[in-house]
């Protein structure tokens, strides 16, 4: 057996069975599925009828239990299921969930929540104030140690192929941290400034938000990050790393991809030299058009990457990158892109006056462009990176008088484009769906006229894949003067991988898991390797091989899959459920130049956002993952204690007996909608009240929610939610009574001049010295009022009207006016107990509570031998009835152990 | 009155988004909860999350004594 008992449950009825059970040599595991044990006893201000202060007595408690040599305290850990064994033991399945703090290191300082950067309702204080995701229970938790809250990978986040922490940096920008939010971004990626304009946005389609009025605007969040970071920093803040390797890297190609991974590298302290064959660094991101990537923020996202000390030889082509490996360098790196047009074969490509779309970009990027004033220009395009769009836009800026492109799609399956159609049909261009060339005529060798013929829509496979359109019968012959061919791009046979495996379509042949060609030490991703991809995709498998290059210097394990892995991400239904209803506010539109002033130059059409739209834009987002992965703990946290690589662990615990020490869950009052509870912000539960009481209050005193205002007329309403039918809770909570009366005098002692009404139906002071404090309570001026509140509505003021029928008195309806309301909620059931067993279930009594079978002789004896229930698992009762009742049950756990080890 | 009160989540979750807003406001002085509600223009109980969240954090802090009903804030000078 691993323990002699198992525990379940952290509180009052918890610790004192593990503390009893300790204290007679039996070693116990304790599981407690909160951060914290103590249970909801740490958190009431004081206890009736002693008026003792809880903290006072629960916190040595609670410091007992976790420093007791024979008790293990397993907090943030449910039960995943709990059998009987042959022998009579019980196995036990416990769910350890990841902290994301080492427990070891973590001193308590809180520096991470005063850091953290996500406001999340804080249960310990009943959501009336925020807590960060970051957190420490409170002020005595036990153990007083962060946890992280994690419910998964925010989609924004997962969907990034970048691994760029978009939920991070747009949870910073709501923030105001904005150099926080680049430096995050940073961590992932050089091209910042070139994502924040040029990416397709993967992030945003992912956004839960969608399922409510729009996606957070999260590419622009990061365009506004980069311009306002590029405009305090001309030039980059650091310099080269000062811990440096000898491993020299060489990577071939300066697009994305290779100064990706040339960025990565360098900040891992390798020397790393860039081959590029064109004359200035960049590759593809070269030809996005100045109107949508201005030259000087691609100059200004390659200077983070030469900031590292990588040095970039442009006009140098490696032909054989096997010889860099052989001329010193450690590991070579081929990123050599796509660079050669795909054509078509069809009738008339090889005419005058066609030609493909990167020679017809290439061209306008070195101050070459073609002539295409005055001219009908038709861009045939494939669609999915938006290539065609660029030359429609360029050559309608160079003086075109008609542009036209087609794609063979339908514009639903160019969503991914769907902002640049938008902004191309602005600008005038003419864009036909499911169309394209069939045939190019010619006069003299050069093209007069397109014979277009008409695609039907190809379906979708099994797995949503978008099949081929077929050609259908419609054809139409338009006159053309010039003809771009933006169907696709090839490797081409000059594409620098001689001596490299390469495919029929000249890609290079890699293992996806390591990124290693065939030949040891040589690498290659990005286009060359996958074919043309989106720029953000390259950049991902820039810095992927960063990783596989870094393993292979380092000689460690070449597949590491898991450090690359993220959480699963958060289902958006699930987090959707996490609010009752949502406030919808407009997405803020893209704010462009008007159409008629950008079509003449190429000067930049979409337009950045200022500091209060980007904050109020972040604001929108909902915290998917609870924790953003911001990673400002990590800056905070002086003790190194923060470790994301954590994950959830399963932990299988064999056990002789088991105590049931689960506690009660409180009435919540929003379904009886007569009482106001989360309509008005004056009407509060019991337990709210004993925290404003409590000296970890939420406020500075007992004020009034909706205001602030120190309130002067209380009324509390006992029985709400017990021995009332409706609910279905029709037993007696035996404490309501004692602990409105208890609040009532602490009330009297915090607002002297405060008038407290009690509403009851009868009061129950049946405990010892009980009916004293009843008494007491009376002479320092409570009233008491015999009658069944039926209403409460609220007035212009905040204050509420009770109306309720005066029984004493003349039976009448009376209508009474508070400034706050406490509503004296009942004790239910936890049903969670009921589930902890497999194959014998533990049975409930008749009103859900673990039954009994013996309450006369064997109190906390369950229905099945060997499990014992303790406190108010059982039922409700105060806490010294819990003491005595899990004293109780841990004599009987100790017997059955010995029993079991006999 | 009895009009739908937003989600508190959704109003804690505003809280950094706010929280410089309501720094800004107590910049010229101690104001009570529904004055900095009035000078921001939000709802007066959404007002209250976000100033016990500064509070608690040690942001701001309340005047000793209470001005009639209510407590003023004012910002904890940082060391």
């Amino acid at each position: 057996m691993d323990y002699d008992v198992l525990v379940v449950g952290g509180g009052t009825a918890g610790m004192e069975s593990a503390l009893t059970l300790g204290d007679m040599g039996y070693s116990v595991a304790l599981v407690e599925k909160e951060p914290t044990i103590g249970g909801k006893m740490i958190l009431l201000s004081k206890v009736f009828p002693t008026l003792d202060c809880a903290s006072c007595i629960a916190t040595p408690k609670m410091a007992s239990t976790f420093h007791h040599p024979q008790v293990t305290t397993l907090t943030y850990t449910t039960i995943g299921g709990i059998a009987k064994t042959p022998r009579g033991t019980f196995e036990a399945k416990l769910e350890r969930k990841a902290t994301y703090v080492d427990f070891d290191k973590c001193t308590g300082c809180q520096k991470c929540e005063l850091a953290c950067t996500v406001a999340i309702p804080d249960q310990f204080n009943f959501g009336m104030v925020a807590r960060r995701a970051a957190y420490i229970p409170f002020a005595q938790a036990v153990p007083k140690k962060a946890v992280l809250e994690r419910y998964g990978t925010s989609p924004c986040t997962q969907a990034c192929p970048a691994g760029i922490k978009a939920h991070g940096y747009v949870s910073l920008i709501r923030s105001g941290l904005h150099d926080e939010a680049m430096k995050l971004i940073l961590e992932a990626v050089p091209f910042v400034g070139t994502l924040g304009r040029t990416c397709y946005a993967p992030c945003e389609r992912a956004c839960t938000r969608n399922e409510l009025e729009g996606s957070v605007p999260i590419r622009t969040l990061k365009r506004y990050a980069a311009d306002r970071y590029y405009q305090l920093h001309p030039q980059p803040e650091y310099g080269p790393p000062e811990d440096r390797h000898n491993e020299r890297v060489a990577v071939v190609g300066a697009g994305p991809a290779g100064l990706t991974a040339a960025y990565h590298l360098a900040r891992l302290g390798y020397p790393v030299t860039v081959f590029e064959a064109q004359e200035k660094p960049g590759g593809m991101l070269r030809l996005i058009p100045p109107f949508r990537l201005p030259t000087e923020v691609l100059e200004r996202d390659i200077a983070n990457v030469t900031a590292l000390g990588v040095e970039i030889r442009t006009g140098q082509a490696v032909d054989d990158p096997s010889r860099l490996a052989r001329q010193g360098f450690d590991a070579v790196f081929v990123a050599t892109g796509t660079w050669k047009d795909s054509i078509p074969a069809i009738d008339g490509v090889d005419l005058e006056g066609v030609m493909g779309a990167v020679q017809f970009l290439t061209q306008v990027a070195a101050g070459n462009p073609p002539n295409v004033r005055g001219k009908t220009v038709l861009v045939a395009g494939g669609g999915r990176y938006g290539i065609a769009l660029d030359c429609a836009r360029t050559a309608s800026r160079l003086g075109a008088t008609r542009v036209v492109v087609q794609f063979r799609r339908s514009r639903e399956e160019l969503s991914s484009v769907e902002w640049a159609i938008e902004d191309a049909l602005e600008e005038g261009v003419t864009i036909q769906f499911l169309r394209a060339p069939a045939k190019l005529v010619g006069v003299d060798g050069q093209l007069v006229r397109v014979e277009s013929a008409e695609i039907r829509v190809g379906g979708r496979d099994v797995t949503g894949r978008v099949l081929p359109g077929s050609v259908g019968p419609g054809t139409e012959s338009m006159e053309v003067d010039r003809m771009i061919l933006a169907v696709g791009q090839d490797v081409g046979s000059a594409g620098g991988t001689s001596g490299l495996h390469t495919t029929p379509s000249h890609t290079i042949v890699i293992d996806p898991r390591t990124m290693e060609t065939a030949i040891p030490g040589v690498f290659a991703g990005g286009d060359v390797v996958s074919g043309p991809s989106s720029v953000v995709e390259a950049i991902g498998l820039g810095s992927r091989a960063a990783r596989c290059i870094d393993r292979f210097l380092r000689g460690q394990p070449r597949i590491r899959d898991d450090v690359d892995a993220d959480l699963i991400a958060v289902e958006k239904s699930r987090t959707l459920t996490r609010q009752d209803h949502y406030t919808t506010l407009p997405r803020a539109s893209r704010d462009l130049r008007p159409a008629a002033q950008r079509r003449t130059d190429f000067d930049e059409v979409e337009l950045g956002v200022e500091e209060a739209a980007a904050r109020q834009s972040a604001a929108r987002c909902i915290d998917c993952g609870g924790c953003c992965e911001c990673h400002q703990c990590i800056s905070a946290c002086p003790a190194d204690a923060i470790d994301f690589g954590m994950r959830d662990q399963e932990q299988i615990l064999e056990v002789g007996s088991v105590v049931v020490s689960t506690g009660f869950d409180l009435f919540d009052p929003v379904g009886k909608v007569q009482m106001g509870y989360g309509r008005f912000p004056n009407v509060i539960t019991a337990m709210q009240m004993d925290r404003l009481l409590s000296p970890t209050r939420p406020y500075n005193t007992v004020l009034r929610p909706s205001d602030g205002k120190i309130p002067d007329n209380i009324a509390y309403i006992l029985c709400t939610g017990s021995r009332d039918f409706q609910s279905d809770n029709q037993l007696c909570s035996r404490v309501c009574c004692m602990y409105t009366i208890k609040q009532a005098q602490l009330v009297m002692g915090a607002l002297p001049l405060a008038d407290v009404t009690i509403y009851f139906i009868d009061v129950r002071a049946f405990g010892k010295g009980f009916e004293e404090f009843y008494e007491q309570s009376k002479a320092m001026g409570v009233n008491f009022v015999k009658g069944k509140v039926a209403k409460v509505e609220q007035g212009d003021d905040g204050n509420l009207i009770l109306q309720y029928e005066d029984i004493s008195g003349e039976g009448k309806v009376v209508r009474t006016e508070h400034d706050l309301v406490i509503l004296s909620v009942g004790l239910l059931p936890n049903r969670e107990a009921l589930s902890l067993f497999s194959g014998g279930a533990l049975a409930p009594d008749a009103h859900h509570y673990v039954k009994e079978t013996d309450e006369d002789l064997s109190p906390g004896q369950t229905s099945i031998e060997g499990v014992y229930v303790a406190g108010s698992a059982s039922a409700a009762m105060d806490i010294p009835d819990t003491i005595l009742h899990s004293g109780a049950a841990a004599a009987l756990s100790a017997a059955y152990v010995e029993r079991v080890k006999r | 009155m009895d009009r739908r009160l937003r989600d508190p989540r959704e109003v804690i979750r505003d809280e950094m988004v706010m929280r410089d807003k309501v720094l800004a406001a107590l910049e010229n002085g101690p104001l009570t909860v529904p004055e900095i509600a009035e000078s921001l223009g939000f709802p007066v109980h959404e007002v209250m999350y976000w100033v016990m969240a500064a509070r608690k954090y040690g942001l701001i802090a309340e005047v000793k004594d209470p001005d009639d009903d209510y407590f003023q804030y004012e910002l904890v000078k940082s060391e």
